[in-house]
């Protein structure tokens, strides 16, 4: 589904300061996968993310997602077939409209136009199987919400559009130890039952062992480690 | 007086409402405002003195404030540059090009209908002989074309409250036509991207698309509201968008601390009830200040220290703000004691 070939990716070229951030990274991912990708600080886990959304442009190597190439397509149109959800909790929500406004406005792809949408009953669906309560509260503002609600409702947000591919930047790291458990099973839900994509970045060992049927580890931008491993295996 | 004021004031909050959409809703800081106020002042004038029809006038010179925004927003998400900036070198174009469009730093709006051929000095200023000094302004006439066409003001000035109706009117109608605009898809995006930025490329939405619609916008109500303030003042001048910005956001603010809910009808009306109160402060300023050794001219000052008493009353008022200040005066308290 998702192919990196060769990907080259240098920051601050011909300065003092270069850095390779990804080393000839090639990588397939396939549908229905649950990748966890591991590596130390500057191993060139976001910078691979960042790829993958068109946020960085490689400087070599070709990324395609279903044969098409997708070198130097914006953000917002690769946005189409790609859901994220980043570490901070507000960084996925809109906090100064209502819970039902973010559903609204996530449930559809692609530019708006002068229409009133209805709120989309998959992303009511989603909020109900969440079990916490935030479907009761629709016309709540987000920013209300706790981080742990928030990032519940950023999860809903990224896949209601259902894109192909899920992108989650240690979307963990700042929920307390209970709601960070929540969130995995989420995940592993939205996996599951949904057939999403996901590549999820972790520091987190336990989530990366217990978590996902692949396994990358990268270390100075390259592969140092990529297990397949059987779903029987992960949870 | 109460009259002038309410008109004039709402006049002032259609600008301010352009202010507050770039500045609270798109969360965008824009100093365009400085030079499409004055454009839409200019645009209107001279194309009244064209001939053309006052309707259009109000369109053309609303329509100049959306342009200026325009480049305002092309100049801020293609050339990547800061949006203050980008405004001032807007507003600073925009002076050179308002003393092109009216041929010289000011025009009169003249009082009169088509029917009329011959236009005094006071008929167009509205004053009386004895305003006038120079005996032959007397004679004075608008133009040398003796055929020029020129249709009647939509203001009359005559205080009798039909402009202050026809001022309430189509505020009314800015206020719906946004609120409706606002729920919709489109201004539902323009809402998120003021609320995170970044956030609204992961739904597909280009957010230079957003911040050039918002501009554009904000900046049709500024232009919209300089070509009535000319119309209502009866001239434009190349200065009369100088340091607008700071009126706008100090109607905002005051608008903000009557009406603070936080909704969208009660978000759009606090500039209009902020530049009214505005308004208001500023004549009693004007009429009573001497008394206390205050001049006209002090008013921008006053003006930019009320802006900045209130962003310093917001951090007060803030939880944390709130604790530190409770704490310090319970310092203060203790200490007198002691």
């Amino acid at each position: 589904m998702v192919k990196l070939k060769g990907i080259n990716v240098i920051f601050n070229k011909g300065t003092e300061n270069e850095k390779i951030a990804l080393d000839k990274i090639s990588l397939t991912i396939n549908e229905g996968d649950f990748v966890t990708i591991v590596g130390s600080n500057g191993a060139g886990k976001s910078t691979m993310l960042k790829v993958i959304l068109g946020e960085v442009f490689p400087d070599t190597g070709i990324y395609m997602i279903d044969d098409s190439v997708m070198n130097g397509t914006n953000s917002y149109k690769l946005a189409k077939f790609i859901g994220r959800v980043y570490q901070d909790p507000n960084s996925g929500v809109f906090p100064k409209l209502t819970i039902k406004e973010n559903l609204i406005l996530a449930g559809k792809k692609g530019m708006r136009y002068l229409g009133f949408s209805k709120i989309p009953e998959f992303g009511v669906e989603l909020l109900t199987n969440l079990g916490i309560g935030l479907e009761k509260r629709l016309n709540t503002k987000a920013g209300h919400l706790s981080g742990g609600q928030k990032q519940s409702l950023a999860m809903v947000m990224s896949i209601i559009s259902r894109p192909r591919l899920l992108l989650l930047d240690e979307h963990t790291a700042s929920l307390d130890p209970k709601s960070a458990d929540n969130i995995m099973e989420l995940t592993k839900r939205i996996n599951r039952e949904y057939g999403i994509t996901i590549m999820m970045i972790t520091h987190n060992m336990e989530f990366a062992s217990k978590y996902g049927n692949r396994f990358i580890k990268l270390s100075e931008g390259t592969i140092s480690e990529d297990t397949i491993r059987n779903h029987a295996d992960a949870s | 007086m109460i009259v002038s004021i309410l008109e004039m004031g709402t006049i002032l909050g259609i600008m301010a409402l352009g202010v507050y959409l770039s500045f609270r809703v798109l969360d965008l800081p824009d100093l365009t405002c400085d030079g499409s106020f004055a454009l839409g002042g200019a645009i209107t004038v001279a194309s009244l003195l064209s001939g053309v029809p006052v309707i259009w006038c109000i369109v053309l010179g609303a329509l100049g404030g959306a342009l200026a925004g325009f480049a305002t927003g092309m100049i801020h998400t293609r050339l990547k540059v800061n949006s203050l900036l980008a405004g001032i070198l807007v507003m600073t174009m925009i002076y050179s090009i308002n003393l092109r469009i009216m041929n010289g730093p000011n025009l009169p709006v003249p009082r009169v209908s088509s029917n009329q051929e011959i236009q005094s000095f006071e008929d167009m200023s509205g004053g009386t002989k004895l305003d006038d000094l120079f005996s032959d302004f007397g004679e004075m006439k608008v133009s040398t074309k003796s055929d020029i066409k020129v249709n009647d003001n939509i203001f009359n000035n005559d205080k009798n409250g039909s402009d202050l109706f026809l001022i309430m009117i189509i505020t009314a109608g800015i206020i719906i036509i946004l609120s409706v605009f606002l729920r919709t898809d489109i201004g539902m995006a323009v809402r998120a991207f003021g609320s995170n930025k970044n956030a609204v490329q992961s739904f597909g939405i280009s957010k230079n698309v957003l911040a050039v619609l918002g501009l554009v916008i904000g900046n049709f109500l500024v232009g919209l509201s300089g070509s009535l303030f000319s119309l209502y003042s009866g001239f434009a001048d190349v200065q009369m968008g100088q340091s607008m910005i700071v009126t706008g956001l100090a109607a905002v603010m005051l608008g903000e601390i009557i009406l603070s809910k936080v909704n969208i009808i009660y978000g759009l009306l606090a500039p209009i009830v902020g530049g009214i109160l505005y308004q208001l402060l500023l004549s009693l300023a004007i009429k009573y200040g001497y008394r206390i050794g205050l001049l006209a001219s002090d008013m921008k000052l006053l003006t930019a220290l009320f802006i900045i008493a209130v962003i310093g009353i917001s951090l007060v008022t803030q939880k944390d703000g709130k604790r530190k200040f409770k704490k310090g005066v319970k310092k203060i308290w203790s200490n007198s004691k002691a």
